[in-house]
This record gives structure tokens, sequence and C-alpha cells, in this order.
């Protein structure tokens, strides 16, 4: 199972602070996924965000997720 | 992970210095020698803005012997809100004499070296060099990136810190013992897409949070206690008031720090690099941009135009140009407001500053609005231009 876990503004996007998702996709899938359960809002935040896998960040949108994986969602931001 | 502290401790501190610091002294992780690294320490604050504030005020409070404040920029009343080391009277002063003014306040035994200058790839190693830890609290990607790439390749470790809204995010940048920026955020978000905190606004307490996050990881790393935030991130959740750890790696493919790195030196423009406007909206703007200036002409001139304001809500609220229709830069993005805008009439779209409606342009255009222009500087440049009685934000 993938644990997507959303911070800051993807968490505000997606509505809730999680979601499980069956394995075996790609990070391209997987948003698909996310944004046909939570929204075209949370589209626009995937479209930017960093996606943490397992603590490393994942690039290539089309090769298979790791099973299990924590999938961290985190859309930047460079105020100061 | 713990690490040896980054400083060799001062030869002494005076009967003046015990007093001061005394509550440091009987901390026994700190104690006299954890004292004298401090003073000894050369600290280099990136911005003497929101996160900057409250770094610069505690880190000179803490004993820090030398810091630096790099800042170009001067005191606006709209920082007030939240810059907490300028006064009503610093506005329109030099942010980096008015932070070294309050630091002299703070703390006489502080050393303040004023970097009056924006920093770039021709001055940066050189001003970097004179320094043990970077704090970075710069507000744009384009410093931001600039900080991480010259930290790198310098070999030296700094303290991040960003915030938007409710959220705040820090950790320390250090590649010879963990992830850098490039590691957490590779690239750059696309222009446009990513508000600053003059478009999207900031709680001003949440850069005490912040700031105070990372002048503690600051001491840390100069005194060597505890686990400093290397290879780990700290979310900030301000309206769940919660705050999370999430574990960053060292990427391997980081093209800056990791092992077959590719990028070896800085890159050659920043700004390029992160892009002010898309290539889309440059393309869209070429030949469809009016200045606030003409603007007003069209409309004395009784031209028959709509003009849309493409901000947020909020945005309107505070001030808007006179008989403006408010159309979100979302809403013309993803398509839903077309069908609301005339194609038989000349429309206008602004926005803050003119990157926004640059973005909006270019969607309009390709929606067949040929005729479409915006606003160059957006209702800043209107209040700058026409009318200086509307307040600025």
């Amino acid at each position: 199972m993938l644990t997507v876990r959303y911070f800051a503004g993807a968490r505000a996007a997606a509505g809730v602070a999680e979601d499980q998702v069956p394995p075996g996709c790609t990070l391209h899938q997987l948003t698909a996924t996310l944004v046909a359960r939570r929204g075209e809002r949370l589209g626009r935040v995937l479209g930017t965000a960093s996606f943490l896998v397992d603590g490393l960040a994942w690039r290539d949108r089309d090769r298979p997720l790791p099973d299990p994986a924590v999938v961290d969602v985190l859309p930047p931001f460079a105020g100061g | 992970m713990t690490l040896p502290p980054l400083v060799e401790p001062a030869a002494e501190l005076t009967t003046d210095e015990i007093r001061r610091y005394s509550r440091h002294l009987i901390i026994p992780d700190v104690g006299v020698a954890g004292q004298k690294r401090l003073k000894n320490a050369r600290v280099l604050c990136v911005g003497a803005g929101g996160l900057g504030s409250p770094a610069l005020m505690y880190l000179a409070a803490a004993g820090v012997g030398t810091l630096g404040v790099v800042d170009f920029d001067t005191v606006d009343e709209s920082n007030l809100q939240r810059q907490i080391i300028h006064g009503q009277s610093d506005i329109g002063r030099s942010k980096a004499a008015s932070a070294a003014a309050s630091i002299a306040e703070i703390n006489p035994y502080v050393r303040v070296v004023i970097h009056d200058v924006a920093l770039d790839r021709d001055n940066i190693f050189e001003i970097f060099g004179g320094y043990d830890l970077i704090v970075d609290g710069t507000d744009n990607f384009a410093t931001r990136y600039l900080v991480n790439d010259a930290a790198v390749l310098l070999g030296k470790p700094y303290v991040w810190g960003s915030i938007y809204r409710f959220d705040g995010q820090a950790s320390v940048f250090w590649a010879e013992h963990g992830p850098c920026y490039r590691c957490l955020y590779p690239e750059p978000p696309p222009p446009g897409m990513v508000p600053s905190c003059a478009e999207g606004g900031v709680l001003g307490v949440l850069c005490a949070s912040i700031g105070s996050i990372q002048v503690t990881e600051a001491i840390k790393l100069l005194t060597g206690v505890g686990e400093p935030l290397v290879g780990r991130l700290t979310v900030y959740d301000a309206l769940e008031m919660a705050y999370r750890t999430i574990r960053v790696r060292k990427d391997p493919n980081c093209v800056l720090c990791g092992p077959n790195a590719t990028q070896t030196e800085l890159l050659p423009d920043y700004e390029d690099f992160c892009g002010a406007v898309s290539p889309e909206a440059e393309l869209a703007v070429a030949d469809a941009t009016i200045t606030a200036t003409e603007l007003a002409e069209w409309r004395t001139a009784g031209k028959d135009l709509l003009l849309v304001d493409v901000r947020e809500p909020a945005e309107y609220e505070i001030v808007r140009i006179p008989d403006s229709t408010l159309v979100p830069k979302g809403e013309i993005l993803s398509g839903e407001a077309l069908s609301t805008l005339p194609q038989n009439r000349q429309i206008v779209l602004y926005c803050k500053s003119g990157v926004r409606s640059a973005e909006a342009l270019a969607a309009l255009k390709d929606a067949g609005f040929r005729d479409a222009v915006h606003l160059q500087g957006g209702v800043l440049a209107w209040i700058r231009q026409v009318d200086p009685s509307l307040p600025s934000y």
C-alpha cells in the first residue's frame, strides 16, 4: 500500500492529511488517482510539488513506485 | 547524528560577558566552552526581512561574535507587520543599517558587518567566505537556489527556512553530511505558479516560529550540541498547531551534491533559471502590454474596455483600479471563467505587479481573445503613475 501524506498547501487542497492508494503505479498514475479522488484544486498543487518517496526526491514520473512506500507531497514556497 | 562544533572557542569571556550570558553558562551542554564558541562564530544572515528579523535578534542576544547582514532593500511600512528588527522610524532606511542599529542595541558585544548589496554570482563566494554558517531568510526562489549552490560549492552548512501564509518549513542543508536544497526541491516551480508572500500574504508571527528554529539550529551547529536538523525537514502548520519532521535523504542523482554531480560552478543567471514569467507568458505580452498612463488615457478617451483584475478576492478588497471586474487568475487558467468574458470588447488584465496578469494573458490568447492586453506593473504601477492616493500593499 502507498501512504500519501499531504503538507501545507497540498493538505489544504486535498482536504485530508493522508490518502491510501493501492500499489503498483507510477508517480504519473498516482497523481491522476489523487486528482480524481480529491479534485482539480489538488491537481494544481501537485503540478509544482516535490514528491519524497521514503525520504528520497522522486523525479521519474514513469517508474513504478516501491511497495509499501510513504509518499510525502511538499509544495514549494520561498517566502522569508 | 551528532556533529562536532563548527567553531573553535574564543580565548576568553570578559567579566561583562560572563554576567550577560550567565543563563547560557549554567546550562551544562553549553557552558563557558559553548559560549566561547558563539563568541568566536561568524554567522551571515541573508535577508533582514521576516525570517532575518528574529534570526538576527536572537543570534545577537545569544552572543554570536560576528553577524553579517545581507540586504539591499529599504524598510517599507508594509514590512513592519512581521519584520520586528525594524521600527516606525526606520521607514525608508536601508534594512541592513536598520538591522545593525537594532543589533547594537540588543548586544553591543556583537560585531556587525553590513553587506548592503544584492547577492549575485560575482559577489557571493567572497561574502560567504568570511563566515562559518549561513542563515537563509530570502524571499524568492532565485536567491534560494543561488544561496544553496554557493554553500554546497564552498562546503558550508546553512540553515534554511521558508514561510507562506500559515505554513513554514526549516532544515539544515550541509552537503558533506546530508542533502542540499536541490535534493528536496530539484527544480524551481514554473514561474507564476507559486505565489510569494507579497502576493499571497503571510501571518506575521510565523516568522518567529520558523526564525527561532533557524537560530536554534545555528546555535547547535556552532556549539556542537544536540541533533542537528540535517537530513530532516521540519514542517510547521500554524492552523493545526503541529510540527512534523520528515526524513529527507541525499539524492544520489543530485546535479549539485550527488556523486555524479554535473554542476560544478554557479549557474550563469539564477533569475533566468527560475524564470520571471513563463515563455508562453513572455510571448503573449510581447505586443500586448500597456502602461498605467496608457490605460488612463484610454479611459479618458472613453474607449470601450473591460478591465479585469486577476488577483485574489482579499487583494481586490485592499485596493483596486476603479470599475474593474474581479476574475482570479486560477479561473482563467482552468478555463471556467472564459465564457463570462466578452469576445467583442477590449480586455485589459491586471494583477499586483504584472506577473500573474501575464500568465492569464497567455491563457486568454490561447482561447482566442486575440486583442486582450495586460497592464505593465499591475495595480502598483497604477498607484505610482496615475493615482497615488490609493493604498499600496
